[in-house]
């Protein structure tokens, strides 16, 4: 229980760190914006609730957002991203896979699931959070480049940052 | 009334969903027209002392070079020096605008609307629409004020428009960006009689009142078609590098206040 509450909150401070120190200053060219901080709410246990998991979701959001000076932007994708979350976990396993398996991570749930799962979410979050930046259908040419280079950037960073941080098997 | 509870129970998600949801469309809703875009959480408070803090330590990463550019300028000033040196007391055009210089302690290019905060505010004398530009040229207008910071509209900014004139021939037209690279800008309202070259240079009019006249904006890179007929538009290179900014100048017009009673209004 502490346990889980402990390394929640250590990938709370490293992903928020991350994201605020590196990768808002780091840009790679006009179009590629890594988001990496949602792997707060992809490795998030089983059995949290939908409500919880929306909670965490906004925290996270709310707390990138005071950062950038975008108020509400962060938090409204990663809100709606915490949202589908348990969609796209009924989709991509069945109900018997998931029962003895404690968080959807790499180690328990083995890379291909995961990539599957990480490029779905990554996706809606980046969807929704270049929609609002732009906020018109003007740009909607623009919202869909931005996604389609962005999306597996952010993914490789994320699985980078998995196996950076994995922890040591004893 | 208990099957409201039981309501609310079974989609307790939901609501909490879309309450969130319409909580942060609200936020964005709010920070959106440009005027609106207090940056209070940036200028002032934690998240302004943790920029300053970044901006301190990579100052030190950029010194040498910063160093090169300071010396730079110092040797063109000297020189204008030099040769002026026969009128200078006698000069009256300077202390129409004094110079306040500033630090960049956050900075973005690759927005749609892009914003600089820097570290002088009220306290510093530092009011709204004052004219910001750099060693380069002009880089924004200021928008906010707080006691020790502020915040620019950058000219990478979709509501930015600065009034510009061709150092050639004299014409007037207007610079604004349309979201793409950070580098280049557009010139819009140029008449459709006059003939544009590559490499015209652009600097600022002086009609606004926020920026002194002949402050560089940057080179035209090309023809970029026709707007209704009447005007031409074409593509500017800025002469300021967005991306490497650190130490601006923020101008004040002595006589604003002045030449704003003049302004008639309707």
């Amino acid at each position: 229980m502490y346990n889980t509450l402990i390394r929640n909150i250590f990938w709370f401070l490293i992903l928020l760190i991350l994201q605020i120190f590196v990768f808002d200053n780091i840009r790679f060219g006009n179009y590629i914006h890594p988001y990496v901080y949602v792997l707060f709410v992809m490795i998030l246990p089983f059995e949290t609730t939908r409500a919880q998991l929306i909670l965490a979701g906004f925290l996270m959001g709310m707390s990138v957002d005071i950062f950038s000076g975008t108020p509400g932007l962060n938090a409204a994708a990663t809100v709606f991203m915490a949202f589908m979350r348990p969609v796209i976990i009924g989709l991509t396993t069945r109900k018997s896979d998931i029962e003895d398996k404690n968080s959807p991570t790499v180690t328990e749930m083995g890379l291909q699931w995961f990539v599957v799962y990480g490029l779905l979410l990554i996706l809606l979050h980046n969807l929704v959070l270049f929609w609002l930046e732009a906020f018109s259908i003007r740009l909607l040419g623009i919202v869909i480049i931005e996604t389609i280079i962005s999306v597996p950037i952010s993914f490789v960073i994320i699985l980078l940052i998995i196996y950076i941080f994995k922890p040591i098997k004893k | 009334m208990y099957n409201l509870f039981v309501f609310i129970k079974k989609y307790n998600a939901v609501i909490l969903f879309v309450i969130l949801e319409l909580l942060c469309i609200l936020m964005i809703v709010q920070s959106l027209p440009y005027h609106n875009r207090k940056m209070v959480n940036v200028s002032d408070g934690i998240a302004g002392g943790f920029h300053k803090m970044t901006a301190n330590w990579s100052d030190y990463l950029h010194l040498k070079s910063e160093n090169d550019v300071l010396s730079q300028h110092n040797a063109l000033l000297l020189s204008r020096l030099g040769c002026d040196e026969v009128e200078a007391d006698t000069a009256y055009y300077d202390d129409i605008y004094t110079y306040i210089p500033a630090h960049v302690v956050n900075n973005s290019i690759y927005e749609i609307n892009n914003y600089i905060v820097i570290d002088k505010g009220k306290v510093d004398g530092i009011e709204p629409d004052m004219g910001v530009i750099c060693d380069g040229g002009v880089v924004g207008k200021v928008l906010n004020v707080t006691n020790h910071y502020a915040s620019v509209m950058s000219l990478l900014n979709s509501y930015s428009v600065i009034s510009c004139r061709f150092v050639d021939n004299q014409y007037v037209a207007n610079v604004v960006w349309d979201n793409g690279n950070y580098q280049y800008g557009l010139v819009k309202d140029i008449p459709s009689h006059l003939i544009i070259k590559v490499g015209d240079t652009l600097v600022t009019s002086g009609f606004s009142n926020s920026f002194p006249a002949d402050i560089m904006v940057g080179t035209i890179e090309g023809k970029k078609g026709e707007e209704n007929g009447m005007f031409n538009m074409a593509k500017l290179k800025f002469s300021t590098n967005f991306s490497t900014l650190r130490h601006v100048y923020v101008v004040k017009n002595n006589y604003k206040a002045e030449i704003d009673s003049l302004c008639i209004t309707r």
